[in-house]
């Protein structure tokens, strides 16, 4: 037996090497980001890239979880490597979008190959912007009304650019397992 | 294959327990005063915090483009908030209010964000190894280690590409209907290679008994 051999993965473990490639996932996520933060100004833009890499996270190993993880760890990048514009929150931002992906593989684990539900998906992940823009907004006590209207500006973008995001992910897990890459 | 080798940590990396005392100590300070932010509700108690945040942004020694890029987005987010709240007083009474949430919103970013510009990775992932499982800051701070070789190894994916004449120059990538020979020719090979090195960091991890020891999971450790 090979002494360095991992463990079998399975549904609730996660292996050092998938862990470290949701990792690069979320690491991706977070640089995308800000490399589209230079170049774009258009609101929820960035909603492309999370769900595109936190689905592709998910998608890509057998792990229940791998969706949050990549959030996680999403979320600490960006809060310690100074590129989030919400500070602590952008954790917050990134665990709402994965636990709406996770939710999502929970119940229909086949999603992942198919343009349609991943691209629904991606909306909903997109549209979770509502509520913690709201959140935020809220705790700083801004006016109801304008706090709607902001959310809801922020939301459709996001809704727009996740469900664009998720329609890439079957297309790069069919090359993936086409190439033996995954299972 | 790839050859990936863990290099020690710089010099730097040998933290002393004070030193991520104190970093915990900033992180801390930050949160505070991020949540201050949120309960102040007069103008008094915004001066104050935006008075300790002056004394922090001096303290802790943050440039000036720093700053400036702050206030851009404090700017931006400003004149958002200003126009909706004028949509919906339709009074210039209502651009008080707006401004005030703004300046609120500010000072509640503010503080994280100028702990992270201002204090070092590994101290901070040293610092993360005392509030997050182990396992979890390793995968953290490996793959932000790993990820500027990553980047290159995509760069040369491109280029190669590029040299092979795929449309993927970013003239051809603002057609749409070129978006999928830029998923085919750098996207794929991109999560291939990072599939490969996260593959060989495990087996150089687990070669070096990674997971052996439930806490000790970094050199030279905290």
């Amino acid at each position: 037996m090979n002494p360095i051999a991992e463990p079998a993965d399975g549904l609730f473990r996660l292996s050092l090497k998938e862990a470290l490639f949701i990792g690069f996932c979320a690491v991706f996520a977070v640089l995308a980001r800000v490399m589209l933060r230079l170049h774009l100004h258009v609101s929820g833009h960035a909603m492309l890239v999370t769900a595109f890499f936190l689905l592709l996270a998910r998608g890509s190993v057998r792990y229940r979880l791998g969706a949050s993880f990549a959030g996680l760890l999403a979320g600490s990048a960006s809060i310690f490597l100074g590129f989030a514009k919400n500070g602590p929150f952008m954790l917050v931002k990134y665990l709402a979008v994965a636990v709406v992906i996770d939710m999502a593989g929970l119940f229909f684990p086949r999603l992942f190959r198919n343009y349609f539900w991943c691209a629904l998906v991606g909306g909903c992940a997109g549209a979770t912007k509502f509520f913690t823009t709201y959140a935020i907004n809220f705790l700083a006590g801004m006016d109801r009304e304008v706090n709607i209207l902001n959310s809801l500006l922020e939301a459709g973008g996001a809704i727009a650019f996740g469900m664009l995001g998720g329609l890439l992910v079957p297309v790069v897990l069919r090359r993936l397992k086409a190439y033996g890459v995954i299972s | 294959m790839r050859q990936v080798n863990l290099t020690p940590a710089p010099p730097q990396g040998a933290a002393s327990s004070g030193d991520v005392a104190r970093v915990g100590l900033r992180m801390l300070l930050a949160l505070t005063l991020s949540c201050l932010a949120f309960v102040a509700r007069t103008v008094p108690f915004l001066l104050v915090l935006t008075a300790i945040d002056l004394v922090l942004l001096w303290w802790l020694r943050s440039g000036q483009l720093s700053l400036r890029r702050e206030l851009k987005a404090f700017g931006w987010q400003t004149l958002v908030i200003l126009v909706l709240y004028l949509i919906r007083f339709q009074d210039v009474t209502g651009l008080w209010a707006g401004f005030k949430i703004s300046w609120q919103l500010f000072l509640a970013l503010l503080p994280s964000m100028v702990f992270v510009r201002t204090t070092s990775q590994v101290r901070i992932v040293q610092a993360l190894n005392k509030v997050m499982p182990c396992r979890t800051a390793f995968v953290l701070s490996t793959c932000l280690k790993f990820a500027p070789n990553l980047l290159a190894e995509i760069k040369s994916i491109y280029e190669g590409q590029v040299l092979r004449g795929a449309r993927i120059l970013p003239r051809d990538l603002t057609k749409p209907w070129n978006w999928l020979d830029f998923i085919h020719c750098v996207v794929v090979p991109a999560v291939v290679q990072g599939m490969a090195l996260a593959g060989n960091i495990a087996v150089a991890a687990r070669a070096r008994d990674f997971g052996v020891r439930p806490r000790r999971t970094c050199w030279p450790g905290a």
